[in-house]
C-alpha cells in the first residue's frame, strides 16, 4: 500500500521478527535432537543454541540400537508407534476421502444428501472430548480398541468434513461440459464419475488426501484414549518417554518430535494453495 | 480460459439444477450413502447410548455392560451435581478465559502481518512458507517444545536474561499465572499463522482499482481501510474468528504435553477436565451429562448463529 522507505524498513524488521518468533520453538527441539546427554539440559551460560558435539545417539536410542550413556533402556522402541501412526493415518485419509469424495459428488451433481453439509460441520464443530464416552464404548464392544483400523475408522469419521467440503468446492468449480458430452457419447454416469471426472480431478484430490493426512497425523487425544499399547501412535509414546531416574528424556522426545513434524511441515508447504480453502471448509478461496 | 468463464457464469440457473434422470438419483443416493452411514453411526446410536448412560452412575468398572446401567439409574442427579461442580465451572471459566485472550491476539497479529504482506517485496514467498510452519507443526510436538522452551533453564529464561541483564530462572510451568501465560504462549505461536493466512487471502480479494481510486480521492491510508478493506472482510473476518474460538474451545494437546493442566488445576480447560474425570475417576455417567450439557449449549449457540446470518443473508436481498 506504502512505497515509502521508512515503511519499507518497518516491514523487514517486523517480518524478520516475526520469522524469528515463528523459528526459535522449532530450531530449538531440532537442535536438542542431535545433542548428546550432557548438553540436554545445560542452562545458563553453559546453555547453546547449536549442538557444540552433535551426534546422532538419540536418533539411536530411540531406535533401540545404543544406550550408550544412557542408563535407561526402552522397553520398546520408536518403530512400532511410527507404523501405527503412518498405518492409522494413512487408512484413515482413504477412508475419509473415499466416502467424502463419492458423496461430494453426489452432492454436487445429482443434488443427494442435502443434509449432509450441516451434519459434518456439526460434527467438526464438537469437541471430540463430548462424544467420546459413547464412541469408546463401541470401540470395545467392536474389539476396535488399540488395534490400528480402530483408530483408521475414527480417523476416517473425524476428518470426513474435511474430505466432503474440499472435494464438494472441487467439483463445483469444474465445468461440466465434458461431462455433458461423454453422456451424450453414450457413457453411464458411473462410468463418467470414474473414467473422466476422477482423473481430471487428480490434483485437487492429492491435495486433499495431503490435507486430512496432515489432520490424521496430528491427532494425540483420541489415540490417546483409543490405543492403550500395541498400537499407540507417536504423539502418545512420545509422552512415556521419560523416566523416574533420569527424568525427561529431553533428546529422545526431540528426536522423535522431529521425525513426527517434518512429514506434515512439508506436505503443507507443498500444498500452500489449498491450505485456505481445506481450512475454511472451503468458504474461501485462495 | 475467459471464454469458459463466462460461459459458465450465463447458464446459472441450468447448471444450479441437478440432474434427476432416475439413474442420476440411483447413483447419487448410492455414492452419498457411505457418508450418511457414518455419520448416522457416529451421530445418532453414540448420542443415544450418551443421553441413556448420563442419567446413570454407571463406570467401565462396574462389571456390568453399559447397556445393564440403569441398574445404577439416578435420574437427573448428574445434571443437578453439575450444576453445583465448581471445578467443572471454573473449567468452563478458564477455558473462555484462554479464548478472550488467544482469539483476539492471534486475529490482531494476524491482521498486522497480513497487512504487510499484500503486496510484493523481495523475499515474500520464502517468509510466507516460514511464516505457515507452526500451524503445521503436530500440536502435541508443538507442546513439547514449549514444555522444553519454559524450563527454569530453558532458552526463554536464557532469552530474558539476556534482554535484561539479570539471570532469570523462573520456573514457569510451576506457578499457575505464569503456566496460564506459557500455555496462551504456544496457542498464539501456533495458530497466529492460520489467522495470517485465511486474512491475507481475504485482503489479496479486495479491488485493487477501489483502493487506486479512493487514492487518488485523497483517502488517507487509515480511511481506505474502514471504509473499503474492512466491508469487504466483514465475512472472511468472521469466518477466521469462528474457526479459531471453536478450535480453541476444545483446546487440549499443546496445554495438556505441557501442562497436564496443572500446576493443580491452574489451567485446566474444559476438554482437560472431561479427560481426567474419563480417566481418573472413571464415573462416565457423569462425563456423558457433562459432555451432553457441552452438546446441547454449543448447539444452542450454534442455532442461534445460523439464524442470525440467514436473517443477515434475508436482510441483504431484500
Amino acid at each position: 500500500m506504502n512505497r515509502s522507505l521508512p515503511f519499507e524498513i518497518f516491514r523487514y524488521c517486523t517480518i524478520l521478527a516475526a520469522l524469528a518468533v515463528t523459528l526459535v520453538p522449532t530450531v530449538w527441539m531440532a537442535s536438542m535432537a542431535f545433542k548428546p546427554i550432557a548438553e540436554w539440559s545445560a542452562s545458563g551460560a553453559d546453555l547453546t543454541w547449536w549442538p557444540r558435539n552433535p551426534t546422532l545417539d538419540n536418533f539411536r536410542f530411540i531406535f533401540g540400537t545404543s544406550t550408550t550413556d544412557l542408563i535407561v533402556a526402552l522397553d520398546r522402541t520408536a518403530a512400532k508407534p511410527i507404523v501405527a501412526s503412518l498405518l492409522s493415518a494413512i487408512f484413515g485419509t482413504l477412508i475419509a476421502m473415499v466416502c467424502g469424495t463419492s458423496a461430494a459428488y453426489g452432492l454436487s451433481r445429482f443434488g443427494s444428501g442435502q443434509n449432509l453439509p450441516l451434519a459434518l460441520i456439526q460434527l467438526r464443530l464438537f469437541p471430540p472430548m463430548a462424544v467420546m464416552i459413547p464412541v469408546m464404548i463401541m470401540w470395545a464392544f467392536f474389539g476396535m480398541i488399540d488395534t490400528w483400523w480402530g483408530l483408521s475408522l475414527i480417523y476416517g469419521i473425524v476428518t470426513l468434513p474435511f474430505a466432503f467440503w474440499l472435494m464438494k468446492t472441487f467439483f463445483d468449480d469444474m465445468p461440466r461440459e465434458i461431462e455433458d458430452a461423454a453422456l451424450v457419447e453414450g457413457c453411464t454416469r458411473m462410468r463418467v464419475f470414474m473414467k473422466i471426472t476422477l482423473p481430471m480431478m487428480r490434483p485437487a484430490l492429492a491435495s486433499s488426501a495431503l490435507f486430512v493426512f496432515i489432520l490424521n497425523w496430528s491427532d494425540y487425544l483420541i489415540s490417546l484414549l483409543l490405543t492403550t499399547r500395541e498400537w499407540v501412535t507417536i504423539p502418545v509414546y512420545m509422552a512415556s518417554l521419560s523416566s523416574s531416574m533420569t527424568g525427561q528424556l529431553y533428546g529422545a522426545k526431540a528426536a522423535l518430535g522431529l521425525i513426527a513434524a517434518v512429514p506434515p511441515v512439508v506436505m503443507g508447504i507443498a500444498i500452500q494453495r489449498h491450505l485456505v480453502r481445506g481450512l475454511t471448509f472451503g468458504a474461501l478461496k485462495q | 480460459m475467459s471464454a469458459v468463464a463466462t460461459e459458465k457464469k450465463l447458464p446459472i440457473a441450468a447448471s444450479e439444477t441437478s440432474d434427476t434422470a432416475p439413474e442420476a438419483r440411483r447413483l447419487g443416493l448410492l455414492l452419498t450413502l457411505p457418508a450418511q452411514v457414518l455419520v448416522l453411526f457416529i451421530a445418532l446410536f453414540p448420542l443415544l447410548m450418551q443421553l441413556y448412560i448420563s442419567m446413570t452412575d454407571w463406570s467401565p468398572l462396574d462389571g456390568v455392560g453399559w447397556w445393564q446401567a440403569w441398574q445404577s439409574w439416578n435420574s437427573f442427579a448428574n445434571y443437578t451435581d453439575l450444576a453445583v461442580d465448581g471445578r467443572f465451572w471454573s473449567a468452563l471459566g478458564r477455558t473462555a478465559l484462554i479464548m478472550a485472550i488467544c482469539v483476539p491476539v492471534e486475529f490482531l497479529l494476524g491482521l498486522g502481518l497480513a497487512i504487510l504482506f499484500i503486496d510484493d517485496f523481495v523475499g515474500k514467498r520464502l517468509f510466507y512458507s516460514i511464516m505457515l510452519i507452526p500451524m503445521m507443526v503436530v500440536p502435541a510436538v508443538a507442546g513439547y517444545m514449549f514444555f522444553m522452551l519454559f524450563q527454569s533453564g530453558g532458552p526463554i529464561n536464557n532469552i530474558l536474561s539476556t534482554l535484561t541483564g539479570t539471570p532469570i530462572t523462573l520456573a514457569w510451568l510451576s506457578s499457575p499465572t505464569t503456566a496460564l501465560i506459557a500455555v496462551m504462549v504456544a496457542d498464539i505461536w501456533q495458530w497466529t499463522p492460520l489467522m495470517f493466512l485465511i486474512l491475507l487471502a481475504g485482503l489479496v480479494g479486495v479491488p485493487e482499482d477501489q483502493m487506486r481510486a479512493a487514492t487518488l480521492l485523497g483517502a488517507s491510508w487509515a480511511q481506505r481501510f474502514r471504509t473499503i478493506v474492512l466491508p469487504k472482510m466483514k465475512t472472511i473476518i468472521i469466518i477466521a474468528l469462528a474457526i479459531r474460538v471453536i478450535e480453541n474451545f476444545k483446546i487440549f494437546d499443546t496445554l495438556y504435553i505441557m501442562t497436564g493442566g496443572g500446576p493443580g488445576v491452574a489451567t485446566e480447560t474444559i476438554s482437560v477436565y472431561i479427560y481426567k474425570v474419563t480417566q481418573q475417576d472413571l464415573i462416565w455417567g457423569y462425563v456423558a451429562a457433562i459432555a451432553l450439557a457441552i452438546l446441547l449449549v454449543l448447539s444452542i449457540l450454534v442455532a442461534f448463529a445460523i439464524g442470525r446470518m440467514n436473517a443477515a443473508r434475508k436482510e441483504r436481498v431484500a
